[in-house]
């Protein structure tokens, strides 16, 4: 409860005097305060105890067989003041609570509206117009309205360094806001990250949050976790807020991931949905076994399913099983992933099947090289040049 | 004073050794004597070390989780050996398992049962002047209905894990494919013991009081098991009930809490915590009369505040009905519950706070000898202070907003939990070890496990509080490396808080091989447990014991001579020439 006997711990801080993480939307202050507020009171409270405690303790320590100096065991007029006197202070901590919750929970008119789509064990922040991503953009200054739901199991999102929580559940909407107040900073050149992602592609890893601190844009970020455990990889269900100073400057990054452009190919802009939807926590491209089954290998395949047929694994079936895909299960795996009807345009789809396709040097396509895959985690391993 | 320095008209009473016949460890052997006892001490004690291994395997899973944290990608189960253990199941798979069972054994197995079943068995009857509890047939069953339900925890752990987190939330715990049924059906075996327990100390408090045994002679140990007892009989059934639909939306998709059959998952929330928030109370209200039992008795002053004290215990327990829905004030809510919520909850921390200034007032000027239970009862003071202040930053919804389902949480409830329940259980079982197995322990090893517990339990958890506010979402098995150190201070404090609890250990195990043999009264209390013999007689008492005031130290005088605490009191005619004038001042009307 010292904050300076614990400071030098504060590394990631921007204030090494703080227990909380960056201040960066209009609750921070608020919330910072009044649990400001509350230690103090609380820490007045506990030294008196300990005080008192450890004092009578040592002062009125005595051999064996010493009787008490008095056995005094009631005094009604202390015990009214003690009962009643912190009341109060009670009574002030839960008025501020009760009144920055409130805040919380009104939403103020005009919000800019984003849609959030949790799912085991991701998160899809719907921009509107197909374009769903998992980072958080928003606008400095600007109040947000998030609009979430979930499609399987109950997730919470929370920005600590927005000081904002709220669950997400399935089969309903639940609703929060916020005011960011720090836009983030660009950390990166265009040309360093052009590097990192050439590296990246040859060593075929995902980007690295942490040990970068900054986004695949080059900006700076804030922490999101789910924060309600909702299964195996709950903990890795992170993503990051980016807040940026106009809204000019959002509606460009928005731009950049509408849709696929012209001159890139349907497989390699497959692979970067792969990555941005949600469909690499559940399927490995390697063999390995996840949630769903590895990609590797899969298309123009036979597979059995769960039901004791089969059927062989070509784009309809890829299609479908996107758009509806509890219609055929695949034997050894539980009916748990959610439609993305919806969700995904039709190039989006053409440009997932395509990727899939690519992973399977087999398949029908323009095959490549068969680099050894096996045994390597899902970051090491080989991906088939779709370019 | 030695006995030759009695004055003239007082004579000396103290029920000396017993002797091997008499008392109940010994007054019939064989394992089948114990399995079908009715006496409510040996099954005190059967629970006592049903408890103890529970809390051995939930401590050592916790230890697990601790050396799994380590470091931030996972340290313990991404190990080999363990990949050996469950070869296709991912890492943060085993540290989902490990954790959701340390909880669920903890709660379901020892902190529930652990003070009011083991302690509140041997003692109640003791305590009250009553030779068994009321129904002593109930008493055995709801300890082997205990037995049953920590079979089936075990056969969940062995068919396929669980990994639902002992909170069971759905709809992950109606879609998971590990054994949730077998462990929900367990924690539904283990309800009935829990309510067979409370209904029977209700009944036996009620009726079987001797006569002079007023309400407000009782000992606070009882008034505080009377409250747990009424939280036990009411909200357990809601538990029951709970997870009975559980298991049929599981099996038969009734559609009550799984969105996909248009159930609410949040209405399971409700259930849920209709039952487990009061649940909190069954946990902490023992220790609660525990540490008033320990504080005066190691005082040897009258208790400040007896009725205050009393009433406080059945005001949380009734208010703890009614402030549930603090569990969930980010679920979504509407926001006048919520806020309607928030306040109830601040109420229930007032009578925990009156318990705390009660016990400083009756330090205040006593005669304090730092015995082993002394030292725990200190300990629980410090560690509950800070459990109960830091509940406010919870109860707070703005900063609830922030903490809710962080380290900030777990630091809190460990607080709450493990710096007050199980430090007032140890400090418990160090109080009353004499009386139940007639040996006195190593004193210096007893008071160096309560040193190394409290260190190591604040190395621990105080590093967790600034992880939550700083944002470290619970229950994950691998975090981001800016939370490394604080959580490394953990895992060493979590290795002390173990070390701790073997040195105790060790110290009560050793006293049963050569500890010296324990006087009738150690401590000087005056309460009836210390009035017969220790370990006592087959039916405690050999006539009704003279009732009278639970705090009254005064006629307890050391002995030299004998080197123990007799009782001194006015020379008994056959027919009293003139009765006492005074009244002890908390006698009842």
């Amino acid at each position: 409860m010292i904050p300076a006997a614990i400071t030098p711990l504060a590394d990631y801080t921007e204030s090494k005097l703080s227990f909380f993480p960056e201040s960066a939307s209009t609750f921070s202050s608020d919330t910072d305060w009044i649990f400001n507020f509350i230690s103090i009171v609380a820490l007045v409270f506990f030294i008196a105890i300990v005080i008192a405690l450890f004092g009578f303790a040592l002062k009125y320590k005595k051999a064996k067989g010493q009787q008490a100096e008095s056995q005094t065991d009631h005094n009604t007029t202390i015990e009214l003041v003690w009962s009643i006197g912190p009341s109060f202070l009670l009574i002030v901590m839960f008025y501020f609570g009760a009144q920055g919750f409130l805040a919380h929970r009104t939403i103020p008119e005009g919000s800019y509206e984003l849609g959030v789509d949790a799912y085991k064990w991701g998160w899809g922040i719907d921009y509107g117009k197909f374009v769903i991503h998992p980072e958080l953009h928003v606008v400095a200054g600007e109040p947000t309205k998030l609009t979430m739901t979930s499609k399987d199991v109950i997730h919470s999102l929370y920005i600590p360094a927005f000081r904002v929580k709220k669950d997400v559940v399935p089969g309903r909407f639940n609703y929060m806001w916020f005011k960011a107040t720090q836009p983030s900073e660009k950390v990166a050149t265009d040309e360093e990250l052009a590097q990192l992602a050439a590296k990246d592609a040859e060593t075929n890893a995902s980007w690295d949050y942490d040990g970068r601190q900054f986004t695949p844009d080059g900006y700076a970020f804030y922490d999101l976790y789910c924060t309600e455990y909702c299964g195996t990889n709950h903990s890795e269900m992170q993503t990051v807020v980016v807040v940026h100073e106009t809204r000019e400057d959002l509606d460009a990054w928005i731009k950049k991931y509408s849709s696929r452009s012209a001159t890139e190919s349907p497989a390699s802009y497959g692979e970067k949905l792969y990555q941005r939807r949600g469909c690499k926590s559940c399927h490995s491209i390697d063999g390995t076994k996840l949630v769903g089954p590895s990609w590797k290998d899969l298309a123009g395949k036979s597979r059995a399913l769960a039901s004791g047929e089969s059927v062989v694994a070509d784009e309809n079936y890829l299609r479908e099983s996107i758009l509806n895909p509890k219609a055929k299960i695949a034997a050894g795996f539980q009916p748990v992933m959610p439609s993305y009807k919806g969700q995904l345009t039709d190039d989006d789809i053409y440009s997932l099947i395509e990727y899939i396709k690519s992973l399977n040097p087999d398949a029908a396509g323009p095959a490549a090289g068969e680099q050894p895959a096996e045994g390597g985690s899902e970051e090491a391993t080989a991906e088939a040049p779709a370019e | 004073m030695s006995v030759g320095s009695v004055p003239a008209g007082y004579e000396v009473k103290d029920p000396g050794y017993p002797t091997p016949e008499e008392n109940y460890l010994t007054n019939s052997r064989g394992l089948l004597t114990w399995v079908f006892t009715l006496d409510h001490k040996r099954i005190g004690v059967m629970y006592l070390v049903g408890v103890s291994l529970a809390f051995l395997v939930a401590g050592l899973l916790a230890l697990g989780i601790r050396l799994h944290l380590f470091a931030p990608d996972g340290w313990l189960f991404n190990n080999e050996f363990f990949k050996w253990l469950a070869p296709d199941k991912a890492p943060n798979d085993i540290y989902n398992q490990v954790f959701t069972l340390h909880g669920a054994i903890m709660v379901f197995l020892f902190i529930i049962p652990s003070i009011p079943a083991a302690l509140g068995n041997f003692l109640v009857p003791v305590m009250l002047g009553a030779k068994d509890v009321a129904f002593p047939r109930l008493n055995l069953s709801s300890f082997f209905l205990w037995v049953a339900g920590a079979v089936f925890f075990v056969m969940a752990l062995l068919a396929s894990g669980l990994d639902t987190g002992w909170t069971f939330y759905t709809p992950y715990s109606t879609t998971t494919d590990t054994s949730v049924i077998m462990a929900t059906f367990g924690a539904f075996i283990l309800g009935f013991s829990s309510i067979f327990t409370g209904l029977n100390f209700i009944v036996t408090i009620n009726t079987m009081r001797p006569p002079g045994m007023t309400w407000f002679r009782m000992p606070l140990f009882l008034w505080a098991t009377y409250s747990t007892s009424i939280i036990q009989v009411l909200a357990t059934p809601v538990l029951g009930i709970t997870l009975l639909l559980l298991i049929a939306e599981r099996t038969m998709h009734i559609g009550i809490f799984d969105p996909e059959y248009n159930g609410d998952p949040v209405t399971y929330q409700h259930f849920f915590w209709f039952y487990s928030h009061p649940a909190v109370y069954i946990m902490i209200l023992p220790a609660f009369g525990v540490i008033s039992e320990l504080i005066s008795v190691h005082s040897h002053k009258r208790i400040f505040g007896y009725r205050f004290i009393a009433y406080s215990s059945i005001a949380i327990a009734l208010l703890g009905f009614l402030v549930w829905g603090h569990h969930m004030f980010t679920a979504g809510m509407g926001p006048m519950t919520t806020i309607i919520f928030s306040a109830l909850t601040f109420t229930v921390s007032v009578p925990s706070a009156i318990k705390v200034f009660n016990w400083l007032a009756t330090m205040y000027k006593g005669a304090i000898t730092l015995t082993t239970p002394m030292c725990y009862a200190i300990a629980f003071i410090f560690l509950f202070t800070i459990g109960g202040l830091t509940g406010l930053h919870l109860g707070t919804l703005a900063t609830d907003m922030h903490l809710h389902d962080t380290y900030f949480v777990v630091a809190h409830f460990h607080y709450v939990m493990v710096g007050g329940t199980l430090v007032a259980f140890l400090g418990a079982v160090f109080h009353w070890w004499p009386k139940m197995f007639g040996r006195m322990y190593n004193e210096l090893g007893g008071q160096i496990s309560a040193l190394i517990v409290f260190l190591g339990f604040n190395l621990t958890f105080l590093p967790q509080f600034v992880l939550g506010s700083r944002g470290m979402p619970r229950r994950y098995a691998t975090y981001d490396p800016e939370f490394a150190a604080l959580h490394e201070m953990s895992t060493w404090g979590a290795l002390l808080l173990g070390i701790g609890l073997l040195v105790a250990l060790v110290v009560l195990l050793a006293s049963l091989v050569n500890g010296k043999k324990a006087p009738a009264n150690p401590w000087g209390a005056a309460t009836l447990e210390w009035a017969c013999t220790s370990p006592p007689p087959f039916y405690n008492f050999e006539r009704p014991p003279v009732v009278g005031d639970p705090y009254e130290f005064g006629d307890i005088q050391w002995d030299g001579a004998s080197d123990r605490y007799v009782k001194v009191e006015p020379k008994r005619e056959s027919v009293p020439s003139e009765t006492p004038a005074e009244s002890p001042a908390h006698a009842g009307e």
